[in-house]
């Protein structure tokens, strides 16, 4: 009853903004000591096939393989859905589950507990990775069917699912880093998986390399929010064991509790509310006399204040006014710059790098070299979307900065515009859907920009759904063309795929902001709260500039979107292997070499010179509408050296395996339905999503005293602006129906050539690839080769000149030692070697020397004692 | 002050002592009578494991048997207790080692069932005398007194000497021993006279209470100072006394300058024995050394902290020696082909890795040292038994023998691996963990020279994965040195899992071990 009580309460929300004014208070929270087994499926699964994988598959069949991966899925989510049900039958304020499993490490101030929690904006990211996770495992089936290396496949696939669940599900920074990194590895893994590949390969370095930079950002904001915290890493004074001891000292009403579960059990809100302090005053009342200025740890208003790395404690820290901990964040600078800025827009970088934003977004386009279920999976549903959580999840410290959330929303802005213009010129379905999701996590980062963490969110959850959808559909057009990914080459497949065709065309309505899906639903949200953002950002200004940029994007993203769909699947199939082709040989001079079509259709790092190699590309690309069929093959088997492997007969396309259509339908229906999560959002009642998430995100309004737009509350503006973003919708529908029906309408070809030096410019992806490989890459490699010189000189000459006076000296010794004359000392480990070996001629095996060596040092030793007294 | 008991009220105490020693003596027996056929060795491996166990029990009920003081009732758990008349003491920390003593030589009984280097018609010998070492380690980790500390010393050492020697027909090995005998008679000799010197200054043999005496003394020959001008013989005594200690439980942990025998010893004898020898009496000493200097020369300061007695600065001076020992093991590891001498010297560096834990003079310096010698016991046993694994066919250590052994034995190549990485310490097996505590407990004491020491530990570590890292190259990228699979004696496997099994959960649930040290941290009432 309990739980249907707060479904009911749950769909039937209404407006209660004003319930947001009431003081925060501490998280409180309810122990769950199954949920570590959401991870632990997946874990346990991936250990599997690590170990047993190829002999299963050798022995057993390559089915058990996939179906182990499929049901460490289904049980990962069937738990998932377990703490859902035991989280809806919690008051909203105590929907917090946490499993304390063990502490990893105390050192310092540094306490890391293995510790997995969920809250309602966890639950929500957990439940999208289970459920898309265990539908894309289930349609890999299909894909990877011929695949040798099936059981690596299922083993990476569930090791990322892990990764994820770790980076979402963990309590403290520690543990998310864990499953940050830990996704990038799977990443690299699966999109260098076809590794035999150099160019596939290339394409997984490349992602794993600019992570690194978004990393290092990442790391820097951790330990900078650690500092400002009064974080140190060790304690100099003394031996100090225990934090409970400290924090007794600090606050003789404190009680240390149990460790384990028990911890998280008491309501630590029921300590009376100590008078409140300053944070100064607390950091003097945790410093004993005798103890050097060390960190304060201390108790105020029921909150441990000081250095952590739990979310929770984070959260409560800032949340109750009490602590002080607010106000000293807000007014501490470092260098000048306010800490917090600083420390938002660092972690800011590493969310850049990781869900491909300005100008760290190079990697993605060329990662969908991996298997295309990985390019849904890991490039468009879940591991992308990371930097969104990072954001709503540090929502309170984001809140707190308008200047980290202009940042933030900006980025995402023009990311979206910049990656959507890209969109319109290519030509592989893949990089299409590439730039896509780049342009819409764009979206989702306007979202969480402008403070309407729960839209960002709720983009999430609707691009995880029509994204998969696409990225899959791409994937059956794929292997029902026999691994051609360009869509030149494709055209009519409806007749020939007819399920797969009307899921893509669903998708394609919803993620273009049609009213009958749910992308229309998330975007929309996320623009009116851009135009109304007021105070959130620096200036509310910026707010209608974010929205115009992100209206003129959606104008885009239906363009882009519909002439995929039109190019693929209306018209007249123009693939090889097909009879009737009836397209005319293309002009003289335009027969695309085969080199150059399997360049195209590859990822490339930015290692090509900028002359012939794009000129012949872009050339064919004019001559887009009249390719030369019969050519391309050649270049493309060459490229795919797997694909050939694979056993795919030629001849017309076919539609997919069952249990890959049935993926695609699954997915298409939650298109539609998860439009029931966001529903009254035009209609001024709060939507289900929002309420649900509201536990998990602190509003501004109580944080930071910040005014919304006046605009908020103009039910008749926000129809307007409903309805300009439903016409941009219509509008670039009609213009791709225009130019790319059937393939008839010369105008694009025309454009194009009209504008060279423009489509060629937005064709190369405005030479970003190109600008990296002449500055940073430049850069390094300047840097490599003077670190090198340097070597060579002066290390070198360094060394050689020890060397020298060494064999100097040698010499003189030379009578004592004629092993040191020997060999030329000219190199570091040659010396330690050395002295390896002079140390083994010490161990003379004469026992009298031995003994004589024994009362020797026995006597140095006397001699050191006294030399140390 | 400690409770004590008199000798009756003692042996209930006493139990596990008792029981490896009628142990020894059934085995020896039983030896004589188990005719020779298929299953002698694992009857007499299986009563020698039967009285392990039994002791292992005796101990788990020991620290729950209770006592009686002025009427009152404790039991041991509740408050340390000294046995006949305080010759031995009953505390956490020595129950503590008295598992570990009594797991490590039932590992080592496993580890010579199968191999060929312990013959069949003489494994009753072999056990008898492994059960006799194991007395011998129990007392080094209980005693209290310096004469028991010498008859625990010298029963490990002479029972260890016939085991060096126990391949008679092998010249090495011979010759290990001879070189044992010689150098372990001397060692003692020194530790000896120390601890003769020590008794004349104080006038006591007992080590409880040593600091408050020795801080007496210190004050007289202070005033001796004053009065004549001159410190006089009374504080070089005081130092020499120490140090000559020092050098007696130096041999038995192979600690720089006293290690020279370890290398030779460690190649001479045979493969079950060597990995036994390089855990076990490693570990007594180091239970001997914290209680000696960390219990004894020390006074509890606070917060768990020692406080060194006058004129004696032993942590520095264990610091020192930790730095020298490390820096030597390493080193001289570089050049080693021999994977039995590399892992004499290896044993030799990890021996100054827990020295910086014994430096540290704290609480968490001695509990790191525990949690290091719970980690070293799996993962060196485990590197050991690998070796045997390998020379077993080929009867060469020689890291030749392990070129393309990855082709060869997959698993063993793959659980070496981990062993290796683990004794470098990387993360996330459980050499990592244990040197992540060494470490934490010296720079927690935050004086310079214990950074410094820490430094030089890192490096050495650095320094320690190109030996390690040798071997696995040669057993992964070079070809095989045969086609021929290596065959695997079913119980190595499965104890290679085993050890591999707590490497890896050890790396990744580190709580455990410590909770493991810190509930065993107590010297007889100290701190």
């Amino acid at each position: 009853m309990d739980i249907l009580g707060s479904l009911r309460e749950l769909v039937l929300a209404s407006g209660e903004h004003g319930e947001h004014a009431a003081p925060l208070a501490v998280q409180a929270v309810k122990s769950a000591g199954y949920l570590w087994l959401i991870p632990f499926f997946p874990l346990l699964g991936s250990a599997i096939n690590a170990a047993l994988g190829l002999r299963i598959q050798r022995r057993y069949g390559r089915k058990w393989c996939s179906h182990l991966a499929i049901g460490a899925m289904v049980a990962s989510f069937l738990v998932a859905v377990v703490a859902l049900v035991d989280m809806l039958g919690q008051p909203a304020e105590r929907r917090y589950l946490v499993d304390h499993l063990w502490n990893m490490l105390t050192a310092g101030d540094v306490q890391v507990n293995l510790s997995f929690a969920l809250d309602p904006l966890s639950m929500v990211m957990t439940l999208i990775i289970t459920f898309v996770g265990a539908l894309i495992h289930v349609y890999s089936q299909g894909y990877m069917a011929d695949d040798p290396s099936y059981w690596r496949f299922f083993c990476y696939l569930n090791l990322f699912v892990f990764s994820m669940l770790l980076l979402v599900m963990g309590d403290n920074f520690v543990l998310m880093f864990f499953g940050w990194e830990g996704v990038g590895l799977c990443s690299y893994l699966l999109i260098g998986f076809w590794y035999t590949d150099l160019e596939k390969a290339k394409a997984g370095v490349k992602a794993f390399v600019t992570n690194r930079f978004g990393d290092f950002g990442f790391v820097l904001g951790l330990f900078l929010l650690f500092w400002a915290l009064g974080g140190g890493w060790v304690t100099k004074q003394g031996v100090t064991p225990e934090h409970e001891s400290r924090w007794a000292l600090a606050d003789p009403g404190y009680q240390p509790k149990a460790k384990d579960g028990t911890f998280y059990e008491a309501d630590r809100a029921l300590t009376p509310a100590s008078p409140p302090a300053t944070y100064d005053e607390v950091a003097k009342l945790g410093t004993p006399s005798g103890w050097s200025q060390g960190p304060a740890v201390a108790v105020r208003g029921g909150v441990r204040v000081g250095p952590t790395l739990s979310f929770r404690e984070l959260r409560d820290q800032i949340a109750v006014e009490s602590t002080g901990v607010r106000q000293r964040l807000t007014s501490m600078t470092v260098l000048g710059v306010p800490v917090l800025a600083l420390i938002a827009i660092l972690l800011f970088v590493g969310a850049t790098a990781k869900s491909a934003q300005l100008p760290l977004h190079v990697w993605l386009p060329d990662a969908m070299a991996g298997p295309t279920p990985v390019s849904a999976l890991i490039h468009a549903a879940t591991m992308v979307t990371a930097g969104v959580y990072l954001v709503a999840r540090l929502n309170f410290i984001y809140a707190l900065s308008p200047a980290a959330m202009t940042v933030v929303a900006v980025t995402g802005a023009v990311t979206a515009a910049f990656a959507a213009t890209i969109g319109f010129v290519q030509n592989d379905i893949k990089k299409v859907l590439a730039y896509s999701t780049v342009s819409q996590l764009g979206f989702m980062f306007i979202g969480v920009g402008v403070g309407a963490y729960w839209a960002g969110i709720y983009h999430l959850l609707t691009h995880a759904f029509f994204k998969a959808c696409l990225f899959l559909g791409s994937g059956s057009v794929i292997l029902g063309c026999h691994h051609e990914q360009d869509m030149r080459k494709m055209g009519g497949l409806k007749k020939y795929m007819p399920l797969t065709a009307k899921t893509y065309w669903y998708a394609c309505v919803a993620i273009a902001g049609f009213p009958i899906a749910n992308g229309f639903f998330s975007k929309d949200e996320i623009l009116w709260k851009a135009f109304t953002a007021g105070d959130n950002l620096l200036d509310p200004a910026i707010g209608k500039a974010i929205w115009l940029l992100g209206w003129l994007t959606a104008l885009g993203t239906s363009f882009y979107m519909w002439r995929s769909y039109y190019m693929t699947f209306t018209g007249e199939y123009r693939g090889a292997g097909h009879g009737h082709g009836t397209f005319e040989a293309p002009a003289p001079g335009h027969a695309p070499p085969a080199a150059a079509a399997a360049h195209k259709l590859l990822p490339r790092l930015a290692t090509h010179s900028l002359g012939a190699a794009h000129a012949g590309t872009f050339d064919q690309d004019v001559a887009m509408a009249s390719v030369q069929v019969a050519g391309a093959g050649g270049g493309h088997a060459a490229a795919h050296g797997h694909s050939d492997a694979h056993g795919h007969p030629g001849g017309p396309p076919q539609e997919s395996p069952r249990s890959m259509t049935w993926v695609l339908i699954t997915l298409a229906v939650g298109c539609g339905a998860t439009v029931l999560l966001g529903l009254f959002a035009p209609l001024g009642i709060v939507p289900p999503l929002e309420h649900w998430l509201s536990p998990s995100l602190l509003p501004a309004e109580a944080l930071v005293h910040s005014r919304l737009s006046p605009d908020a509350g103009n039910h008749g503006l926000e129809w307007l602006l409903i309805g300009a973003s439903v016409g941009v919708a219509f509008g670039g529908w009609l213009l791709a129906r225009a130019f790319y029906k059937d393939a008839k309408s010369a105008v694009p070809v025309r454009l194009a050539a009209s504008y060279p030096r423009l489509h060629r410019t937005v064709f190369n992806k405005y030479y970003v690839d190109e600008l990296y490989q002449r500055t940073v890459l430049a850069a390094s490699m300047v840097f490599a080769r003077a670190c090198s010189a340097f070597d060579r000189v002066v290390v070198d000459g360094v060394v050689n000149g020890a060397a020298a006076v060494g064999r100097f000296l040698c010499n003189i010794d030379g009578a004592i030692d004629k092993h040191l004359v020997d060999g030329a000392v000219n190199l570091f480990a040659d010396a330690t070697l050395r002295a390896g070996k002079q140390l083994r001629r010490v161990q003379s095996g004469r026992i009298q020397h031995y003994l004589y060596a024994a009362l020797a040092g026995a006597l140095v030793v006397v001699g050191i004692n006294l030399l140390l007294r | 002050m400690l409770p004590t008991l008199d000798n009756a009220a003692s042996l209930k105490f006493f139990a596990p002592e008792m029981l490896l020693t009628a142990g020894a003596i059934a085995v020896f027996l039983l030896d004589l009578v188990v005719p020779r056929h298929a299953r002698r060795v694992g009857i007499l491996a299986g009563v020698s494991l039967a009285f392990l166990a039994a002791a292992t029990m005796a101990t788990w009920f020991s620290v729950r048997a209770s006592y009686e003081v002025d009427g009152q009732l404790f039991t041991a758990a509740q408050q340390p207790v000294a046995l006949f008349h305080g010759l031995i003491v009953h505390d956490p920390w020595a129950v503590l080692f008295k598992y570990f003593s009594f797991g490590v030589t039932a590992l080592a009984i496993l580890i010579a069932a199968p191999s060929l280097e312990v013959a069949k018609e003489r494994m009753g010998e072999y056990c008898a005398l492994l059960l006799a070492i194991a007395v011998g380690m129990s007392l080094m980790a209980s005693s209290t007194d310096m004469l028991m500390m010498v008859i625990g010393v010298e029963l490990v050492s002479m029972v260890s000497y016939a085991l060096a020697g126990f391949r008679k027909a092998h010249r090495q090995s011979a010759e290990a021993a001879l070189k044992y005998v010689v150098y372990g008679g001397v060692a003692s000799g020194m530790m000896l006279f120390g601890m003769s010197y020590l008794y004349g200054l104080l006038g006591t043999t007992n080590v409880v209470g040593a600091a408050s005496a020795m801080d007496a003394y210190g004050e007289r020959v202070f005033k001796h100072l004053l009065q004549t001008g001159t410190p006089g013989a009374g504080q070089l005594a005081m130092v020499v006394a120490i140090v000559l200690i020092l050098a007696g439980i130096g041999y038995k942990i192979a600690s720089v300058p006293w290690h020279m025998w370890c290398p030779d010893v460690y190649e001479g004898a045979p493969t079950p024995f060597t990995a036994f020898l390089s855990v076990g009496p490693k570990a007594a000493g180091f239970a001997l050394a914290v209680r000696i200097l960390y219990g004894a020369l020390s006074e509890s300061g606070g917060q768990d902290l020692a406080v060194v007695v006058k004129d004696v600065p032993w942590p520095q001076v264990i610091g020192v020696i930790a730095a020298i020992t490390m820096t030597v093991g390493n080193f001289a590891a570089l050049n080693q082909t021999n994977l039995k001498r590399m892992l004499a010297y290896s044993s030799i560096a990890h021996a100054g890795y827990l020295l910086m834990g014994v430096a540290a003079a704290s609480a968490t310096g001695s509990q790191s040292v525990a949690i290091y010698l719970i980690v070293y016991l799996f993962m060196n046993l485990g590197a050991f038994l690998v070796v045997g694994t390998v020379a077993r066919l080929s009867g060469s250590e020689s890291i030749f023998e392990y070129r393309g052994l990855s082709a060869r034995a997959p698993f063993v190549a793959v659980a070496f691996a981990i062993f290796l990485f683990s004794l470098t310490g990387l993360p996330p097996l459980a050499g990592f963990v244990g040197k992540f505590h060494l470490f934490k407990a010296l720079i927690d004491r935050g004086e310079a020279w214990h950074v410094v020491l820490a430094i030089i530990g890192l490096l050495n570590s650095a320094v320690s994965l190109y030996y390690y890292a040798r071997i696995v190259k040669a057993m992964f990228l070079d070809k095989p040195v045969s086609e021929d699979p290596l065959p695997v004696p079913p119980s190595y496997g499965f104890l290679l899992g085993f050890f591999v099994l707590a490497v890896v959960v050890f790396g990744v649930y580190f709580d455990g071990l410590r909770q493991i040290a810190e509930t065993h941290m107590r010297i007889f009432g100290h701190s």
